[in-house]
């Protein structure tokens, strides 16, 4: 029962760390995980546990580790004689936190290094016109487009646009380019 | 002067005249005032030819003091005329070819006294070689949005950052000119790249769909 007690709050610590390292969560606290996951341990003592394991999720992270390559390094850490060391619940608790917030970690760690705005979503419409206050109406459909473009943490821009059937179609014929020349990379690889 | 009009309502009336609308009160005092001026057809085809630009949207404010400058009719006499033949052509070209007649139209010229030298010279503008010109002229003005004008975009793989040793992750760079001269510089995620391109995929197929179906054509 105790260690399932310590391994839940081992992984809401974990989770902790990660809402604010990696998910620009600010109001995650030191003091608020203390407090809230390991009431009964003294200051010191959580700031150690606390160091050790936002340093330990930083080499995972930063290395994006697979699975092969955390068993071998949670293994070097339990292997570790003296204080530093890992117990072999704590290995068992980080390396089920990574497995199921690599794809995650990885994606916000990617996006530190994005300095031009995303793009976060794309909504379109097609009309028909049907009259206009000048001259004749095109009878030909119309795609309205917009683009949601943001920074991380910042607020989004919309950008509005219309297309007629040639430009999507334009459009397109530059998409499949990118593709190939995405897939020319990755096949390598 | 009000009787004299259309009695259809038809194209020069607001609306569609559907309500048995009203001939609009320039092209009336047009009307009149031509009929003072119909040995002037010189000078008719001149104001012909500021309103014709008027409808492409160019300043006419020089060509009108020209005008004025060279002839003995009042100025205000003058732009009467002016707004009338704008109105008229603008309520022409409003109509698409297939619904409008050229025989129709001529005819409601006609009932409005206008002489016939007058009645071919509007006839030619709405319906001779300059309407495709005027339609295109036309077509810009309305509310629209911008379109892309330039698409750049360039594939980036980051290989390692300061917060991943081992990126390998494909981007795209895009860069979109817009017609309002406004230029978007974005980053696009693969995942996010699929889904847009996913997306223009199904605006295409929607927009070849649309024409496809005979049953949303819109006809007169």
């Amino acid at each position: 029962m105790a260690d399932a007690e310590s391994a839940k709050a081992l992984s809401g610590l974990l989770n902790g760390i990660a809402q604010r390292v990696y998910y620009n969560n600010t109001d995650i606290t030191e003091e608020l995980l203390k407090s809230e996951l390991y009431a009964d341990l003294s200051q010191e003592q959580f700031h150690t546990l606390h160091e050790k394991m936002k340093g330990l999720l930083k080499s995972v992270a930063s290395a994006d580790m697979d699975q092969v390559q955390l068993e071998a390094f949670l293994t070097a850490q339990t292997r570790k004689q003296g204080g530093g060391g890992l117990s072999t619940e704590q290995a068992a608790a980080l390396s089920k936190f990574w497995r199921s917030q690599r794809p995650r970690i990885r994606e916000s760690l990617l996006g530190q290094s994005r300095w031009e705005p995303c793009l976060r979503g794309v909504s379109w419409r097609v009309d028909l016109q049907t009259s206009t206050s000048r001259g004749e109406p095109a009878s030909s459909p119309v795609a309205l487009v917009e683009l949601e473009l943001g920074r991380t943490g910042k607020d989004s821009e919309f950008v509005r646009m219309e297309f007629d059937e040639a430009k999507v179609n334009r459009v397109l014929k530059k998409m499949t380019e990118i593709q190939e020349s995405i897939d020319s990379f990755v096949h390598q690889s | 002067m009000a009787g004299s009009g259309s009695a259809k309502g038809g194209l020069l009336s607001d609306g569609s005249g559907l309500l048995g609308g009203r001939t609009p009160a320039e092209v009336e005092s047009m009307a009149r005032l031509l009929r003072e001026l119909e040995k002037e057809k010189e000078l008719f085809r001149k104001l012909l030819k500021v309103a014709v630009s008027a409808m492409e949207g160019k300043d006419c404010r020089e060509a009108m003091r020209a005008i004025a400058q060279s002839s003995t009719v009042p100025q205000e006499h003058l732009s009467q005329i002016v707004a009338g033949m704008y109105s008229l052509l603008k309520g022409a070209l409003r109509l698409p070819v297939s619904s409008l007649k050229q025989e129709v139209f001529k005819e409601e010229l006609r009932e409005l006294r206008i002489s016939e030298e007058f009645v071919t010279d509007f006839a030619s503008v709405v319906f001779g070689n300059r309407r495709m010109a005027l339609e295109a002229a036309t077509k810009g003005q309305g509310p629209r949005l911008p379109t892309v004008e330039d698409l750049r975009w360039r594939v980036d793989v980051a290989i390692s950052t300061s917060s991943l040793v081992r990126a390998l992750q494909p981007s795209i760079l895009m860069q979109m000119k817009l017609s309002d001269g406004r230029t978007h510089q974005f980053e696009v995620p693969v995942s996010k790249f699929q889904e847009l391109r996913y997306n223009v995929a199904l605006i295409l197929k929607e927009m070849n769909d649309l024409e496809k179906r005979s049953i949303l054509k819109i006809q007169d």
